[in-house]
């Protein structure tokens, strides 16, 4: 049975055309290449530290 | 695909011929956002749109770069009625790639339809209002709003979710119904849709079992239809309607007939007879309002002819004014004819005193007017002795024939004209004398003696008044 408050919170406002700017600032645009990239450099500065 | 450290095209290799850098993971990771894309450009393709957004967005984790599935994503969001999310994601997508980009003709596309864009950032605003009315529990407003949100954006699954919910709510499961089959011809594979979808077959086939323990005759009327699945609407067709005959023909006719005639009596005579009282209010209503008119008419007339009046009676005043009501205007008008007379004929001193005697003296005094009072005086100045002279001969010629009321008829006259002549005041008084008017001749004796004092008329005028006291003794 479906509980009607429940699922109502599910909704949630939409974003509106004026808060499309703010949206696309905010966005986290972070992938896995970028965590690895980092992850390479950081090994790379530290080999060269031990070096 | 390129070297993430220094941008060389990239060989099958597990690492880059340019600088030398292990690049096999960082292929894996490209070849598994690719993975995602194409997994889901595939569910696009079947419109399973949820679907869709997971894959993209999961292909977007690894590699944010991938230009294609974040232009599809914002291509599947638009289709599900996100808008400003597919805006989002094309702008993004025109930043990482400005050149040869489709998201340009997306964005352009809708730019250069601003009523378009008005209208979708109106329907957003809607749909946030009635989500604010579900939240303060104003559920039908809430569906008043949702039915126009999804009559400017049709595809606006979220709309049709929410809408199918409060239908729910309302346990309005055949609406609902249609609510989540329109959310699955837009997006096939939504969990939230599938979830809604198993609640509200579940109570329609309650609905529908508790209807067929309904009775017998349910049921024939069941097994007089033909029922039909087209799509996800079923369908009940009656198979015929033939009318029984017989007595049953004649017991409908007479049901007929006494359904006839009750509403006669009950529906249509009664409207006859609100029609008859409403046409005789009507008309009393125009009676009425004649009426008025009219003692409004009758007040004005009767207005009017006061204001008549009362200019009559102000006007009767100023004639009165005019004329004068001791007779001013007799006594003008008289001194008018004796001055005409005596300028055509001075010598005529008969016609001057009577025309003069027509002047009462009275209201002569009472006039007010300068030029009056001077003419007059100036008449009685060039006139008045020669007509006192005239007077005193007529009165003196009666005296003598001792006719003395005659006498002082004259004689009054006479010193009237002429006041400031002696003889005519001393026989004046020798007339009321002989006529045994007493007072009168004392008062004329007395003038006499005292205007004239030391005079002849005087000394025997003191005698007069002398015999006629000592005779009162």
């Amino acid at each position: 049975m479906i509980n009607f408050e429940e699922e109502l919170k599910k909704f949630h406002p939409s974003l509106e055309v004026e808060d499309a700017e703010d949206a696309i600032y905010n966005q986290d645009l972070t992938d896995v290449a970028d965590v690895l990239i980092g992850m390479m450099k950081e090994v790379k500065e530290e080999a060269l530290d031990l070096e | 695909m390129r070297c993430y450290n220094c941008g060389c095209q990239l060989s099958e290799k597990d690492f880059c011929t340019g600088c030398g850098a292990d690049v096999a993971l960082y292929k894996r990771i490209m070849y598994t956002s690719n993975f995602f894309y194409n997994e889901g450009l595939e569910k696009a393709n079947v419109r399973d749109l949820s679907g869709a957004v997971i894959s993209l967005r999961q292909s977007l984790k690894f590699n944010k770069n991938n230009v294609q599935a974040r232009n599809l994503l914002g291509l599947v969001y638009y289709e599900m009625g996100e808008v400003v999310k597919g805006l989002s994601e094309w702008v993004i997508s025109k930043n990482l790639r400005s050149k040869k980009n489709i998201a340009d003709d997306y964005i352009d596309m809708i730019q250069q339809n601003p009523s378009r864009l008005d209208t979708i950032n109106q329907t957003i605003k809607k749909y946030n209002l009635a989500l604010g009315y579900c939240q303060q529990d104003s559920l039908d407003l809430a569906v008043i709003q949702l039915k126009k949100v999804l009559s400017l954006n049709p595809k606006y699954v979220r709309a049709h979710q929410l809408l199918a919910l409060l239908y729910m709510k309302a346990e309005e499961w055949e609406k609902a119904g249609k609510e989540l089959d329109k959310c699955s011809r837009i997006d096939t594979g939504n969990t939230t849709t599938r979830r809604y979808r198993k609640e509200v077959d579940k109570m329609l086939e309650k609905a529908e079992s508790v209807k067929a323990k309904g009775g017998t005759r349910k049921k024939k009327i069941a097994e007089d239809t033909i029922k039909y699945q087209s799509g996800n609407e079923t369908i009940i067709q009656p198979i015929n309607n033939r009318e029984s005959k017989g007595v049953s023909v004649a017991l409908n006719i007479g049901i007929g007939i006494l359904i006839g005639v009750s509403a006669a009596c009950f529906l249509i005579l009664p409207a006859k007879e609100d029609a008859d009282t409403s046409s005789a209010q009507e008309e009393l209503r125009i009676v009425s309002e004649q009426l008025d008119k009219k003692t409004g008419t009758i007040e004005e007339m009767e207005q009017e002819i006061r204001q008549i009046r009362e200019e009559n009676e102000q006007l009767k005043q100023e004639v009165n004014d005019y004329a004068g009501n001791d007779g001013k205007m007799e006594v003008v008008d008289g001194l008018l004819n004796a001055v005409s007379v005596y300028m055509e004929s001075p010598e005529n001193t008969e016609r001057v005193g009577q025309a003069l005697e027509k002047i009462d003296v009275q209201a002569a005094e009472q006039v007010e007017s300068e030029h009056f009072q001077s003419l007059y005086r100036i008449l009685l100045t060039e006139a008045g002795p020669s007509v006192a002279a005239s007077y005193y001969k007529s009165g003196m010629d009666a005296y003598q024939k001792e006719m003395f009321e005659e006498a002082i008829e004259d004689l009054e006259k006479a010193a009237e004209y002429d006041p400031e002549n002696g003889d005519i005041l001393y026989n004046l008084g020798n007339a009321y004398r002989q006529n045994d008017n007493r007072e009168e001749a004392i008062q004329a004796y007395t003038q006499v003696v005292e205007k004239f004092p030391g005079t002849e008329r005087a000394r025997r005028s003191q005698n007069f008044l002398k015999e006629l006291n000592e005779d009162a003794e």
